[in-house]
């Protein structure tokens, strides 16, 4: 079997000495190939701390973290910029388009840093778009989309340099919860596509649509811990 | 990877940036706009007023002219006996100087001056008149207008014939017709065979005619003026002059000739030359303090312009620190984000640099036209200007791009 994520002990400490917040106490996370997991937990127990370490945008404090067979502690900002373009897609809640680019440009900037050329990037963001069901907002801007909408190019985003891990922080927490089904349907079938999907949710109706579910409390796992 | 194509995304990217913000992008062009028109303007206009010295000096004959005189002192003064002895100016120095360094020497001419009554019909004045020898009427910038110069069998024989300038001619003959007529020249009748070109230049327009003496010149072969008028066994005259077009080869052809006349004068400095150095040194100078003050000006205004670029730039970022967040989080660099905001800072730049220019040439055809001199600008006050631009907008662009670019990703997402 091989894992996508492995973590072994990763704390994250914010603050100086006096006034430090322990946000992450040491959490050894598998994740396989594959895999649609939930993260759970009450407010503040550290899972958007955890996700942000997993999808290269913050390093741990302490632990080792091996991202599809590559240790991540110790690369540099360049490297990390690499992995987090190629290796890992990431969804926020408050969807993070660039409001003065095209949906097609928005979707398309990951492929450019990647270095793909101008017209195979158009036609892979076209096609990305396609997939997600808004192929004729191509050329608005974020501006004139719903929410739900907006999620969706975010995830035409994630998916553009087909990354070998999908991250979501709680990508349907800013939408009604009929647009939020939708976008929960698109992830459970890029899940069955294959991709490995991790999401952060505080509904226990969309955890349970999950193939496994770890629950964080005050910076530990209480649960559900080892892969399925 | 496609770096090309990288660069124009991050062009376009620079381009859309810029004109979303047209506010802001245009208060930042300020800067470099004023300080790019300040500094071709102010090379511009001392271009135009050096050029138009020049001009002044070519008109002249200036410049590209070695004078050889008698000093001064063995002229007028109580000379010893060895200056008495001596053989002053002759002729034979204008041959022997021009032998030494024949291929560089453009021309070489004599004068002898006497001053006498000139009578005729019409005028009877006091006048200096010019006894010429050599190349004198190219080489002094005058033309035959109507008749001829003299040929060289009459500079030779010193024939008694006249070349008048327009303000000669009009006094002594009024009605126009002084060609074939005769004058007396002191004790000589002599024909006029020429009349001269009006000599006229101005400075400025509106200003007077600076070469209004020119037009009195009243021209007769220099040896007629030693023959007949005031002359010596030795046939001295009053002044050699070496045409040196090349300023390069004219200091050391001054010392060569300055040995030469020394050695054939029995080691008697009764000579002066043009201090050849010294006009070199006031023509290369010319105008220096005005190109400086411009282009301290024009520095000072970049420097201004820049600093309140990076004060704009670092406002502009905390607009901005979420947009690069989000590209980190999708994979931009540190050095991407860098060099996307050198890119807008230096496109910026170019664009209030190219404002500038047009601004700048605007400027110092407004300044030259009421200065009443022709503008004159050349591609260096350009490559100057925007060069300064340039270098300017990249210094001042690295502080806030650098900024920029070490923000950690999870921070700048955070930020509100
Ligand atoms: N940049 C930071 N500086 C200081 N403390 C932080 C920072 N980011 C998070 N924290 C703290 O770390 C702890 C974990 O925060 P985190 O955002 O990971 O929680 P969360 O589980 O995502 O909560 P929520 O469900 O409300 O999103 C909290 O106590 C939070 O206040
Ligand atoms: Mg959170």
């Amino acid at each position: 079997m091989s894992s996508i994520i492995q973590t072994q002990g990763l704390t994250k400490v914010y603050g100086a000495n006096g006034t430090a917040v322990h946000a992450l106490r040491g959490i050894d996370l598998t994740v396989a190939k594959g895999e649609f997991v939930a993260l759970i937990g009450p407010s503040g127990s550290g899972k958007s701390t955890l996700m942000a370490i997993l999808g290269c945008l913050d390093l741990p404090t302490d632990g080792t973290y091996t991202l599809d067979g590559r240790q991540v502690q110790g690369l540099s900002g360049g490297e990390l910029a690499r992995i987090r373009n190629e290796k890992v897609g990431f969804v926020f809640q408050s969807y993070n388009l660039l409001p003065k680019a095209s949906i097609a440009r928005n979707v398309e900037l990951p492929m450019l840093y990647a270095g793909v050329g101008r017209k195979e990037r158009r036609e892979r963001a076209l096609a990305l778009l396609e997939k997600v069901g808004i192929a004729d907002k191509a050329d608005k801007l974020p501006g004139t989309l719903s929410g739900g909408q907006r999620q969706r190019v975010a995830v035409a985003r994630a998916l553009a340099n087909e990354p070998a891990l999908l991250l979501a922080d709680e990508p349907t927490g800013a939408l009604d919860s009929k647009t939020g089904a939708e976008v929960l349907g698109l992830f459970r079938e890029l899940h069955q596509q294959g991709n490995t999907l991790l999401l952060v949710t505080h509904d226990p109706s969309i955890a349970a649509q999950a193939e496994r579910q770890v629950e964080i409390r005050d910076g530990l796992i209480a649960h559900g811990e080892g892969a399925a | 990877m496609n770096t090309s194509g990288a660069f124009r995304e991050r062009l376009l990217g620079a381009w859309v940036e810029i004109q979303e913000n047209l506010g802001r992008s245009v208060l930042q062009a300020m800067g470099v706009l004023l300080g790019v028109a300040s500094v071709l303007g102010g090379f511009s206009i001392s271009d135009s007023q050096r050029k138009r010295a020049d001009e002044m000096f070519v008109k002249m004959g200036g410049l590209d002219k070695l004078n050889v005189q008698p000093k001064a002192a063995v002229r007028d003064g109580r000379p010893t006996a060895l200056q008495q002895a001596n053989l002053g100016l002759r002729d034979e120095d204008a041959v022997g100087g021009e032998a030494l360094k024949a291929d560089a020497i453009h021309g070489v001419s004599r004068q002898k001056f006497a001053r006498v009554r000139v009578v005729s019909a019409y005028g009877d004045q006091d006048r200096q008149i010019s006894g010429i020898g050599g190349d004198f009427i190219p080489a002094n910038g005058y033309g035959v207008a109507r008749g001829r110069a003299f040929s060289a069998s009459e500079m030779d024989t010193g024939a008694p014939v006249v070349i008048l300038g327009t303000e000669a001619a009009q006094v002594f003959f009024p009605k126009g017709d002084a060609l074939g007529q005769t004058l007396r020249v002191g004790s000589v009748p002599v024909t006029v065979i020429g009349l001269f070109e009006e000599r006229v230049f101005r400075f400025r327009e509106g200003q007077r005619n600076q070469f209004w003496w020119r037009n009195r010149i009243i021209a007769v072969p220099a040896n007629l003026v030693q023959r007949r008028m005031n002359g010596d066994a030795y046939r001295r005259v009053d002044r050699v002059t070496f045409r040196i077009p090349d300023l390069g080869a004219m200091g050391g052809f001054a010392k060569q000739l300055s040995d030469l006349l020394k050695a054939n004068h029995r080691l008697q400095e009764d000579f002066r030359l043009d201090d050849v150095a010294a006009r070199i040194r006031r023509r290369n100078s010319q105008g220096d303090v005005y190109d400086i003050i411009f282009l301290l000006s024009g520095v000072l205004a970049l420097v201004g312009g820049g600093i309140v670029n990076v004060n704009i730039q670092m406002a502009g970022l905390k607009e901005r620190v979420r947009e690069v967040g989000v590209k980190m989080a999708i994979g931009a660099s540190g050095r991407e984000i860098f060099k996307g905001f050198m890119t807008e800072a230096l496109l910026l730049t170019a664009l209030g640099s190219l404002a500038g220019l047009a601004l700048g040439v605007g400027f110092s055809w407004v300044i030259t036209k009421s200065l009443g001199i022709p503008l004159y600008m050349t591609p260096a006050s350009f490559l100057w200007a925007y060069g300064l631009a340039a270098a300017f907008g990249f210094l001042f662009a690295l502080y806030p791009a650098w900024k920029a670019s070490r923000l950690s990703p999870m921070e700048a997402l955070r930020y509100e």
